[in-house]
């Protein structure tokens, strides 16, 4: 890549951002044409798109991977308690409504921490996704991560990396985008969530660091295990006089060697710079961290907060999905969501009181998305053929393991948006009272999801890169259009 | 790059949309995302209803129709037309009706409608079109007026009303362009037909037909000759490029102590003639080309196969490249992974199903023609169009194929066909596999140049770090040597598609052998002139095998399902089969054994200790499944073609098991039998051989697929050797041995990081993802691979690993320590400054982290990491 990260990110440290951002498109521009003869995407009418005026610096995505039942969390429907023989078509919601900060809006049991700060944020429950006629959820979740249906003739870059690529970094040293909680290494489904946890055709230089482990982080990076920083950096030095000394000097002007070298310094800024103790969760003073509880998900959400404490750009932090584990619930629904509400209840809230707090929400837009809803009865949406999934298809409860939401539901689903522009206090969008709980107003697509969420950061949605002399946007056929009502 | 803008009508448009009584679906779709797409496809039957208020008509428009679409509302009211999309409804008039005389070089009457420009200048009469008034555009009128002075076009068919209307409606609504979008004829077609250069006369005793050719090249660029490379940067070079290895201290001190004049060719000769390191090398390239993997997306349901075992047995043979593509064109079981693709479940769109597919990775693999763009309408960008990519998915296809244009069926179905009809055409109404042989021969044409000249760009392009088309996907580029290319390509041709011939023929030249150039990025925008190879990157491959190289690291299995090396020869330790021929019973009288009789048998035994090797070979008359431990290890449905089985990692110390379901075939009653030998290596150095024969046991019950039973049998019997072991161990019990001795007996060569998965520091140093066909690994280093370069726990284990290996060999002799460090990292000697600092670095009593820290210091010098 011609284009490396700090050497364009030195323009965002002094500056103002909107002339920094100038600079940096101009320079994106020529960078552009620079790697015209090395066969890089590139990015087409720099000049003529325009860019919105971001309402947000950074983003963190909070992915509830495995398909979040809407009726058992924030779309209460009719409530219907356990009991044998109840006929599972009459039960709406397996929790009962709680109220919320927001007068008019309710959510269901098990959210208390984050029905008080709802008055931060806009519920969307009218979230429409595609039936893709067989439900993979690696495949769903390709489509909203990239905003393409797999497969695809070029391999589509993530949300993230298109963050990555168009902005760049906030802070030079912090990589652009970063994924917690996913391994994406030993479970079910890993090649297929690997070919969206991508940058795809933009290559590696955008793609995501990924940090499966929130307690795990600080190692990627440090020096390598058992390698304290004296040595780390006499090794570096090391390297530099080898390099000084060579005997190919002459090639010091190469342009591939130029840039070679160029990354390499960059790693080295990033493994010796401050910033990097953003990643390292043992240095969080212990009353706040406790405040985000001992799950995984809420040491990710205390690992985004540091990280964008800290300039990070794009940040997802997801509940993992592991196929039949988590908000992938086959059965034994309602148990497993009591649990699911425990681990990201609190710090979902603490996220956004933190962000607050310390000034940063006003810049930082952060989601809560999911690749579908759940239903207790309907698998798809009305007239899918998708194939009925559950583990148990009785027409009655009999056991506990029946209550739940076990089938997948593709039309219709909520999510969330904190900060970062968004309207706050406010529902937009519903979904119909009664089954099928299909998105009856103000549907929004995944398209126009997007739309919004790149035209709050700042990106036009209809910026176009040529791969392979295809026009390549944002949204798809740069056609997405952000909803103008959810903003401020 | 012509087309880069998408639709937008101007508000006023938006407000004024006209009310028509019939659904626009082309609308819908051009806006919709596949989400509502999919929507559509389900609904059927759909409505379009005006939104209740006017302020953000697109959006809101749209957002109803997510939900009408979707759930099959059907009180809508009213719908309305869309306004015609530039690039879908107005350019394909244009270019069908007006191109004759006014698009490219033609400008009859001064008119030209290149681009919107020159529309809007108009002709020798003056302006021909007033955007927004098509009632005072004179090419609106001429195309409505029966005048035959007046009317357009003067000759032949007439626009349709349906494309009149869209006309005026596109002129009404300003007639809007697309941004960039320019009519023309490529200024380039490349030649189809082979084509023999006459070659330039000889300079300066260069006489190698390849310097011939580029001696001529620079003399006319007026660029001086790059320098000779020397025989150290040429015996790392040429290693890395043709085997992927660094080559080892040994060989390079054997080529400097060989002072014949043709040593760089016997060096070369003899890296070639490594098939193992050449096979698993090239593998890479193949697998990147032909989208072929061990592991990811579409294998989890089933709908994606590799073609491994036969991609690698074709490198190991060397097999000729016009063979190998008729037998992925064409396939049998084992090489038909490449044309089935990847088939995943639920619905697809149009531009993404298994028979596009297949047209678009047979035109991007063996032509280099991107069918990508044609596959979902006339190409933008080349001169594909949409019925000719239809055309070659027919060829594949087993239903009719109807067309689709940008998601949505046109009324026609395609005609199997395919791109180069003047070499011939393949016959629609034949089945499909007749079809396919007919594709795979015109493929293979002698006439198709477009054939050879892709396949030698790509390995030119490997070689020389530059395509000589570049990218060499894009095969309708002009060349920047015509000559060479199509030298290359009769060349390549004339040499019976012999890929290593080709190899070589690059690899001798004195331009290959010249040193790499110092690019500058400001002089290489645009008129790229040679000026000698380039250096390349390590691929992820190459980088990981080199750690593994310099720190015996390498980990013991792999992923690839191949057995390693070239199966030739036999050892002494397994010069005779012990296994016989054994079923249920002894002899095939009229009664027995039946056709299509299934039988299970088994072997129990017990080993001292886990294998440190273990292979065996298994077959039956006429089918088997075989498994070793409850895991199924080898299924076979022919029982001549013998393979062996890797087994070190499916036996353990103590009992083992291997059961064989054995299936008789047939329509009467036929001999029937099964034969199984396994040799196991153990840790002490002893071997045991496994071998059918009476004391194996027999059962009538059969396991599930899985290899379990429902239920124990309680009918084991002993085994019966078959009366006449001849009749099947005279035909392959040769070969039987020659495979067991393959697997089981030789040699282990280092695992090449080729034959594995991509783990995360593969992907990170850019191995692609092979959804798609990536023919080019990217050429830089990032920032996050830098990062793993300085601390990745795979990359730091391995040091460990390797230091405590040099601190062994070297104790206290930090100067020699040094020197072979250089020699096995950069093939060279340090010089007496690298020398003196290296040691330095290592201290008076060096212990292994110092050790390590050199090792990453000279791992990390773009010395090591760019192919020079």
């Amino acid at each position: 890549m011609t284009r490396p990260v700090l050497e364009s990110l030195d323009l965002f440290g002094s500056e103002s951002e909107a002339f920094a951002r100038r600079s940096f498109l101009k320079q994106l521009a020529m960078a552009g044409a620079a790697t015209l003869a090395m066969n890089e995407p590139k990015l087409l009418r720099a000049e003529s798109v325009e860019h919105p005026r971001p309402t947000a610096d950074s983003c963190i995505l909070l992915w509830m991977g495995g398909g979040m039942a809407a009726p058992d969390t924030f779309d209460p429907k009719k409530y219907v308690p356990f009991e044998v023989g109840v006929p599972v078509k009459e039960i709406g919601s397996t929790f009962p409504a709680i109220d919320t900060v927001v007068d008019n809006i309710k959510i269901t049991k098990g959210f208390e921490n984050v029905a008080k700060i709802l008055d931060r944020g806009t519920l969307i429950r009218s979230h429409v996704l595609p039936d893709l006629g067989s439900i993979l959820h690696s495949r769903h979740q390709y489509h909203w991560h990239t905003g393409y249906v797999p497969p695809q003739t070029v391999a589509c870059p993530h949300l993230g990396a298109w963050m990555a690529r168009v902005l760049g970094p906030k802070n030079p040293v912090m990589p652009p985008f970063i994924t917690i909680g996913q391994r994406l290494e030993g479970v079910g489904e890993s090649e297929e969530l690997k070919a969206f946890t991508t940058a795809g055709f933009f290559g590696s230089e955008f793609g995501p660091m990924v940090l499966p482990y929130p307690d795990q982080a600080a190692q990627s990076v440090r020096p390598p295990k058992g390698m304290e920083a004296g040595r780390f950096e006499s090794r570096q030095r090391l390297f530099q006089k080898l390099l000084d000394r060579s005997p190919q000097r002459d090639r010091m002007s190469d342009f591939q060697q130029q840039s070679y070298l160029r990354s390499l310094d960059g790693a080295h800024r990033l493994l010796s710079s401050k910033d990097r103790a953003a990643f390292d969760l043992s240095l969080e003073p212990k009353e706040s961290a406790e405040l985000y509880g001992a799950s995984q998900f809420g040491r990710g959400c205390l690992l985004a907060r540091r990280l964008v404490e800290s300039g990070a750009r794009f940040v997802e932090v997801t509940t993992e999905y592991v196929p039949f584990l988590n908000w992938d619930t086959h059965a034994n629904g309602h148990e497993t969501l009591v649990r699911m509400k425990q681990e990201i209840d609190q710090p979902i809230a603490r996220l956004i009181l933190d962000l607050e707090s310390r000034g940063l929400l006003d810049r930082t837009l952060v989601i809560l998305a999911s690749e579908f809803s759940r239903d207790m009865i309907m698998e798809g949406k009305p007239g899918s053929t998708a194939n009925d999934q559950t583990s148990f298809p009785v027409e009655k409860l009999a056991e506990m393991k029946h209550y739940g939401q076990h089938r997948h539901f593709t039309g219709g689903s909520c999510v969330l948006m904190f900060g970062g522009g968004m309207k706050r206090g406010v529902l937009y969008g519903a979904s119909a009272q009664e089954r099928p709980y299909v998105a009856i107003e103000k549907p929004i697509s995944v398209m126009d999801l997007h739309a919004t969420i790149f035209t709050a950061m700042g990106i036009s949605p209809k910026t176009t890169f040529e791969v392979e002399g295809r026009p390549f946007y944002p949204t798809e056929d740069g056609q997405g259009k952000a909803v103008r009502e959810l903003f401020l | 790059m012509t087309r880069s803008g998408s639709f937008q009508p101007p508000m006023s448009l938006q407000c004024e949309l006209t009310v028509v009584s019939r659904i626009d679906i082309r609308y819908i779709l051009t806006l919709s995302t596949s989400t509502l797409r999919l929507h559509f496809a389900e609904a059927g039957s759909l409505r379009y209803v005006r939104p209740p208020q006017r302020s953000s008509p697109l959006i809101t428009h749209r957002l109803f129709t997510a939900f009408f679409v979707g759930f099959c509302m059907s009180s809508a009211t009213v719908a309305y037309s869309a306004p015609p999309d530039f690039a879908h409804d107005i350019a394909p008039i244009l270019r069908e009706h007006c191109g004759k005389c006014h698009i490219g070089a033609n400008k009859k009457g001064g008119l030209s409608l290149n681009t919107r420009a020159t529309l809007l200048t108009g002709g020798d009469d003056g302006k021909v079109i007033v955007p927004g008034k098509s009632g005072e555009s004179r090419l609106y009128a001429a195309v409505i007026s029966r005048d035959p002075d007046v009317q357009m076009p003067p000759q032949g068919a007439r626009l349709t009303d349906a494309q009149v209307a869209k006309l005026k409606e596109w002129i009404d609504a300003g007639a809007n362009w697309d941004e960039g979008f320019v009519f023309q004829k490529p200024s380039y077609e490349p030649p189809l037909k082979p084509r023999r250069p006459e070659l330039p006369p000889t300079v300066s005793q260069r006489s190698h037909p390849i310097d011939r050719l580029i001696d001529a090249d620079l003399a006319k660029q007026r660029r001086q000759r790059p320098a000779a490379l020397d025989d150290i940067a040429f015996v790392r070079r040429t290693a890395l490029d043709l085997t992927g290895l660094l080559p080892s201290v040994e060989s390079i001190k054997e080529f400097l102590a060989d002072k014949s004049p043709d040593r760089r060719t016997k060096w070369i000769d003899q890296l070639l003639a490594d098939e193992t390191a050449y096979a698993e090398h090239w593998l890479t390239f193949w697998n990147d080309l032909l989208r072929n993997d061990y592991g990811g997306t579409g294998f989890i349901t089933g709908g994606r196969k590799q073609i491994s075992k036969w991609l690698y047995q074709a490198l190991i043979e060397n097999k000729p490249y016009d063979q190998m593509a008729r037998e992925l064109i064409s396939p049998s079981p084992e090489s038909a992974g490449f044309s089935e693709g990847i088939r995943w479940r639920g619905t697809v769109s149009a531009g993404q199903t298994v028979e596009i597919q297949f047209a678009q990775s047979v035109g991007q693999a063996f032509l280099g023609i991107n069918l990508k763009c044609a596959s979902c309408h006339d190409s933008f960008i080349d001169r594909w169009k949409l019925d000719e990519a239809y055309g070659l998915a027919a060829i594949y296809a087993n239903q009719p194929q109807e067309i689709h244009r940008c998601d949505k069926p046109i009324g026609r179905q395609a005609v199997a066909s395919w791109l180069f009809p003047e070499l011939g055409q393949v016959v629609a109404s034949d089945p499909q596999p007749e079809r396919l042989k007919q594709l795979a021969e015109l493929m293979t044409h002698p006439d198709n140049g477009r054939f050879t000249r892709t396949i030698v760009n790509r390995l030119w392009q490997r070689m020389m770090g530059r395509g000589i088309v570049h990218p060499v996907d894009a095969m309708q580029s002009e060349p920047w040597n015509a000559d060479l290319l199509d030298y290359l390509a009769v060349n390549f041709a004339e040499n019976r598609y012999d890929l290593k011939q080709t190899i070589k023929f690059i690899a001798t030249s004195a331009a290959y052998q010249s040193q790499s150039e110092v690019i500058d990025p400001q002089a290489d925008q645009q008129n790229y002139t040679y000026g000698g190879p380039r250096a390349k990157r390590m691929t992820a491959e190459q980088f990981v095998d080199a750690v593994w190289q310099i720190t015996g690291s390498a980990p013991r299995t792999y992923d690839a399902p191949v057995v390693r090396g070239k199966a030739d020869g036999l050892s002494p330790e397994l010069s005779k089969l012990t296994a016989q021929w054994v079923w249920s019973t002894a002899e095939g009288s009229s009664a027995v054994p039946k056709a299509g009789e299934a039988i299970t048998i088994r072997k129990q035994f017990t080993l001292p200790a886990a294998p440190t090797r273990a292979g065996g070979v298994f077959t039956c008359d006429n089918s088997c499944d075989c498994y070793v431990n409850g895991k199924k290890v080898f299924a076979s449905t022919s029982w001549e073609r013998i393979e062996g089985v890797s087994l070190e990692s499916s036996l353990r110390a103590g009992n083992n098991e291997v059961l064989i379901v054995g299936k008789n075939g047939g329509s009467d009653p036929n001999p029937a039998a099964i034969l199984c030998e396994i040799f196991v290596r153990l840790p002490d150095g002893t071997s045991q051989t496994i071998a059918s024969d009476a004391t194996w046991e027999w059962s009538s019950t059969l396991p599930k697929p899985d290899g379990k039973f429902a239920k124990a049998p309680q009918d084991w019997a002993k085994a019966v050797p078959a009366a006449n072991q001849g009749v099947w161990g005279s035909r392959i019990n040769g070969e039987v041995l020659t495979q067991l001795t393959h697997v089981a007996l030789k040699p282990q060569r280092m695992v090449r990081a080729s034959l594995l998965k991509a783990d995360f520091l593969q992907k990170m140093l850019g191995r692609p993802n092979r959804d798609q066909i990536v023919t080019t690994r990217p050429n830089e280093l990032s920032t996050l691979e830098a990062i793993d370069l300085n601390n990745a726990q795979p990359l730091a284990d391995s040091l460990v690993a390797g230091s405590k290996t040099w601190v062994q060999k070297y104790a206290s002799q930090p100067d020699r320590l040094v020197d072979n460090i250089y020699l096995t990292l950069l093939s060279r000697m340090p010089t007496t400054e690298e020398r003196a600092l290296s040691v330095e670095a290592l201290g008076p009593s060096y212990d292994e982290q110092s050790v390590q820290d050199l090792l990453w210091a000279v791992l990390m010098q773009p010395e090591f990491q760019l192919v020079r």
